[in-house]
C-alpha cells in the first residue's frame, strides 16, 4: 500500500510538472522545482543523507546551513536536469542544444575500425547529452538497466516524433549482457558503458582513489576493450546553461589486449578514470549525481 | 569423437589456468557440469574470456549470444562447438 501510495505521489507530481511546462515552459517547470527540492531538503531527511556522502567527500564536512545549502544545490541540479529531459519528451529535442567538444578525436577513433566502447558517468545529463552521439552515424548500443531503459523508453514514447537513438542491453539478461557487449564489438560496433557504478551482484571490481577515498568500480568495460582491442572514450557531460548541455570527450583510454582475468591488471585504467571523474568533480560540484555511499 | 575427448582434457586445463580457478583440478571438472552459476561458479567476465580463450588456443570464433549461450553451457557443449566449427573451417 506504501509503495502504491508513493508510486502514485510520484505519478502525480510528474503530471504537475509536464503540465507546468506545457503551460509556462522553463521557467514556470523551474519556479515549481525550487519550491519542491527546497520542501524534500528540509523535510525529508533521507534526501539530505543520500548527498551526504559525496558532499562530504567533495566539500569537506560542512555544518549548519552551509551544509543544508550544498544539499539544497545538489538536488536542485538534478531536478533541473529531470526537468530538462521532461521539457526534450514534451515540447521536443530542439529545446535543448548540445554541443560535442572532441567530436573530432572521437570520429578519429571511430574510425580506427576497431569498435568503440563510450564510457560514461551519472553526471550532468548523459541521457540528454547522448544526442550528440549522433555525430557517429553509427547505432549505438547501450548498458542499462530496466528501470531506467523503461524511464527511456517511455520518454521516447511521449515524444511522437522522436525515436530511441540507442538499443539497450540489459545486464540482468543472460550473463550480464556480456556476450551481446562481445558481439557488439566484434562487430566493430559502438557500447555505451557507466563506468562509475557496480551493478548489483558485481564482484569484478577494482578498487582506486576517489575524491581522496576509495571506491570500487567495475572493471568489465576495461576487460572488454582488453578481450577485443576497442578503445575506451571517457565521455562527460554537463549542463552549461539553461538549454545547453555540453558532452567532451574527456579521455581516450587503450587497453593492452590479452591481460586476462585479474581485477588487479586494469586497475591502472581504472585508476585513470577515476581520476578524470575526480577533475570533473573539481570543476563542476553540482553536477555529480550518485546519491549514494560509493565510498563505503 | 576422439577429438572431442582431446579437445575437453585440453579445455580443463586452459579453463583452471587461464580463469585462476583456484583449489580444482581437471579432473574435478564435469564434461556436463554447468559452467555458470551453481555449477562452476562462472560468471560475466569469464564468459567474455572463454570467447578469448576458445580463440586463442583453437581459432575459432564465439560471434555473439546466438552462438555463445548454447556453446558455454558445459565444457562438453563448449568441445562440441569447437569441433563443429573447425569442421566447417
Amino acid at each position: 500500500m506504501a509503495a502504491g501510495e508513493k508510486k502514485f505521489g510520484n505519478a502525480l507530481g510528474y503530471q504537475l510538472f509536464y503540465l507546468f511546462i506545457k503551460v509556462g515552459g522553463r521557467r514556470c517547470a523551474y519556479a515549481l522545482l525550487n519550491c519542491v527540492c527546497g520542501f524534500y531538503v528540509v523535510f525529508r531527511p533521507q534526501v539530505r543523507r543520500s548527498c551526504e556522502s559525496y558532499l562530504s567527500h567533495r566539500f569537506g564536512q560542512a555544518v549548519g546551513f552551509t551544509k543544508l545549502w550544498q544539499q539544497y544545490k545538489l538536488v536542485l541540479s538534478f531536478g533541473r536536469v529531470m526537468v530538462d529531459r521532461a521539457i526534450v519528451a514534451t515540447l521536443g529535442a530542439e529545446q535543448i542544444k548540445v554541443a560535442l567538444v572532441g567530436r573530432e578525436q572521437l570520429l578519429q577513433v571511430r574510425d580506427q575500425g576497431r569498435g568503440v566502447i563510450l564510457l560514461l558517468s551519472h553526471v550532468g545529463c548523459w541521457q540528454l547529452a547522448m544526442s550528440a552521439m549522433g555525430a557517429l552515424n553509427e547505432p549505438l548500443y547501450m548498458l542499462m538497466h530496466g528501470h531506467a531503459s523503461s524511464f527511456e523508453s517511455s520518454n521516447y514514447q511521449d515524444a511522437a516524433s522522436t525515436t530511441c537513438p540507442y538499443r539497450i542491453i540489459n545486464p540482468h539478461g543472460y550473463l550480464g549482457g556480456s556476450l551481446e557487449m562481445l558481439g557488439v564489438l566484434k562487430d566493430r560496433g559502438i557500447l555505451s558503458i557507466m563506468g562509475d557504478r557496480v551493478p548489483e551482484q558485481e564482484k569484478n571490481t577494482a578498487t582506486v582513489a576517489l575524491l581522496g577515498g576509495d571506491v570500487a568500480l567495475p572493471i568489465s568495460p576495461y576487460h572488454l576493450a582488453s578481450a577485443t582491442g576497442a578503445p575506451i572514450v571517457v565521455l562527460t557531460s554537463r549542463k552549461i546553461g539553461a538549454s545547453t548541455y555540453e558532452m567532451v570527450v574527456a579521455d581516450v583510454i587503450e587497453v593492452p589486449v590479452g591481460l586476462g582475468r585479474k581485477a588487479v591488471n586494469f586497475t591502472p585504467y581504472v585508476q585513470r578514470y577515476a581520476a578524470t571523474l575526480d577533475g570533473y568533480c573539481q570543476d563542476n560540484p553540482y553536477q555529480f549525481f550518485n546519491f549514494y555511499d560509493m565510498w563505503q | 569423437m576422439a577429438k572431442v575427448e582431446e579437445i575437453k582434457e585440453q579445455l580443463k586445463v586452459i579453463l583452471i589456468k587461464d580463469l585462476n580457478l583456484e583449489d580444482i583440478t581437471p579432473e574435478e571438472i564435469g564434461d556436463e557440469e554447468p559452467l555458470f552459476g551453481d555449477g562452476l561458479g562462472l560468471d560475466s567476465l569469464d564468459a567474455v574470456e572463454m570467447a578469448v580463450i576458445v580463440q586463442k588456443h583453437f581459432a575459432v570464433e564465439i560471434k555473439d549470444m546466438e552462438e555463445g549461450r548454447p556453446a558455454l553451457q558445459s565444457v562438453q557443449a563448449l568441445a562440441n562447438f569447437i569441433v563443429d566449427k573447425q569442421g566447417k573451417a
